[in-house]
């Protein structure tokens, strides 16, 4: 008996964690599909797109542009310091600039989002399911998905690429600001370096990496939010679950980047 | 000559867990008021959800109008949804509207479509007026800046404002103080009649209840225990149903419960 159950009990949990992926994979696929015809049928309620694109977008302006001279600094310092007197020192540049594009830019403006909207989104609509008010939508002959899941993803898809786009050049900025008053690095010299190795395929790939977050940010964290129940502990426990499920997928999709577009 | 009945439960079953709903039948006629008693738990809010789909059962259906809810197809929960309208316990106002634009929801999609801004502007202004509420006053406001029995009344005056034939009401005078129970209850009761709607009450105040309805149902252990009239209710034998009905078969049956 004992022997079965011991045998039982990591079969169980494999089938029930195979279960619980597959019961996520299904509800954000609906949730996709949903945001897909939505859109197709241009069914977005402008007034809730809009002020999402303000609640996401231009709200999270200075956090961004806060964690981006601060990234830009770190970079440029820590690059001068790995720098020997072997290796050029506009080298600099190029080490700043494509830090910053290809990695630093979209993983911490995602970071930055995930903390700052994603967990927002997730309370906001938990707390909407545990107080009825998704029931009301629905009673109501309203789908909930086209008036709060819809304009959510829709506006991650547009203010991501813009505000990785602002984080790329104020941590630039910042970078050669930086590497000119602690190391001597004058201003064109470092865009020199910066230059000498830029591909703007880089710029693309950037890009390319923030609108896969500005997708996955909001579509978990809507897909959690829906799940919330128990009441306010529950739109606890369901925040601090969305929060480590987005910064996973995050750095699970970083992850997988390089070997997709830069081989 | 009897009419067609307006809502059908068919063996409605629904489990969580533990069965909640263990085949329940009842038919509910054509501007009736009727009531739904029973302990807490018993499955009252789950019966009125799933009238329009917002429980699905596990075995069974429900008919609005003679549409299968369940069976029909997304036309017939959709339909369902436009006939019946739910008032919610805690009054489920969204947050991020005003009242205004919360009563604005009631109004089906296709309906607001075909109105000019000031023809649904109008509809909300009745549909205030009609549960005593001050129009201009109110519609600016936001959920967080009304009071309870106010909440209320909004969430009913989002209820009516598209005209339903039926009126699903989850425990309406719950956590009102007795002042605003009496006038909520009031209101339920003039609202079926001008209206002329079908009304089911989930609720767990007998008297209000007995007062305002044609027949009232019980709910226990999963099955309806007491169907009939206000009278039949007050004066059935029935232990449980008498402990619903006074205090000292309330505290006699506790008093069992213990002794077991």
């Amino acid at each position: 008996m004992t022997g079965d159950s011991l045998l039982e009990r990591p079969i169980r949990a494999i089938g029930r964690g195979w279960m619980a992926g597959a019961e996520h994979a299904g509800q954000m696929g609906l949730l996709l599909w949903g945001t897909v015809t939505t859109t197709a049928r241009l069914r977005i309620p402008l007034r809730v797109f809009a002020n999402q694109l303000y609640v996401m977008g231009v709200q999270s302006i200075p956090i961004v542009v806060v964690t981006s001279i601060l990234s830009g600094i770190v970079t440029s310092q820590q690059g001068g310091y790995q720098i020997t007197a072997t290796v050029p020192l506009y080298v600099l540049g190029s080490v700043t600039a494509k830090s910053i594009a290809l990695e630093l830019a979209p993983v911490l403006t995602a970071i930055v989002l995930v903390g700052r909207v994603g967990a927002r989104i997730t309370a906001e609509l938990g707390t909407m399911v545990v107080s009825e008010q998704m029931d009301a939508y629905r009673s109501l002959g309203r789908d909930p998905l086209i008036v709060l899941g819809a304009p959510r993803i829709l506006a991650g898809l547009v203010v991501m690429p813009l505000l990785v786009g602002i984080a790329n050049i104020v941590g630039l900025i910042s970078g050669m600001v930086c590497a000119q008053i602690a190391l001597g690095l004058n201003f064109e010299t470092f865009l020199f370096g910066a230059r000498l190795f830029w591909y703007s395929w880089d710029l693309f790939y950037s890009l390319l990496k923030s609108l896969a977050f500005g997708f996955a940010i909001p579509l978990i964290s809507i897909h959690m939010g829906l799940r919330a129940g128990g009441g306010a502990e529950g739109v606890g426990r369901i925040t601090t679950a969305s929060v480590m499920f987005q910064t996973l997928t995050i750095f699970t999709l970083d992850a997988m980047f390089p070997a997709l577009f830069l081989d | 000559m009897r009419h067609p009945p307006v809502l059908r439960y068919l063996g409605t079953h629904k489990a969580f867990g533990k069965p909640v709903l263990k085949g329940v039948d009842l038919d509910i006629q054509e501007g009736e008021m009727f009531a739904i008693f029973g302990p807490s738990g018993t499955g009252k809010s789950v019966l009125l959800k799933s009238t329009i789909g917002l429980v699905v059962p596990d075995r069974g259906d429900v008919e609005v109008r003679g549409d299968s809810v369940f069976f029909g197809g997304r036309s017939a929960l959709l339909a369902a949804r436009r006939r019946a309208r739910y008032v919610f316990q805690h009054s489920a106002l969204f947050d991020s509207l005003n009242v205004y634009e919360n009563v604005e929801t009631g109004v089906p999609p296709e309906q607001l479509a075909r109105l000019s801004r000031g023809e649904a502007a109008s509809a909300i202004w009745r549909a205030l007026e009609l549960v005593n509420l001050d129009p201009p006053q109110v519609m600016p406001l936001l959920p967080g800046e009304l009071s309870g029995g106010m909440k209320k009344r909004v969430g009913i005056a989002r209820a009516i404002v598209g005209r339903p034939s039926i009126l699903l009401w989850d425990e309406p005078t719950t956590g009102l103080d007795p002042v605003n129970t009496a006038a909520v209850e009031r209101l339920i009761k003039r609202l079926s009649r001008e209206l002329r709607v079908t009304s089911v009450l989930a609720t767990h105040d007998v008297e209000g209840a007995l007062w305002m309805c044609d027949r009232v149902g019980m709910l226990e252990g999963g099955t309806l225990r007491f169907l009939g009239t206000p009278d039949d209710f007050r004066s059935s034998a029935d232990p449980v149903v008498r402990a619903f009905v006074d205090r000292a078969a309330a505290e006699a049956a506790l008093d069992e419960v213990e002794m077991q």
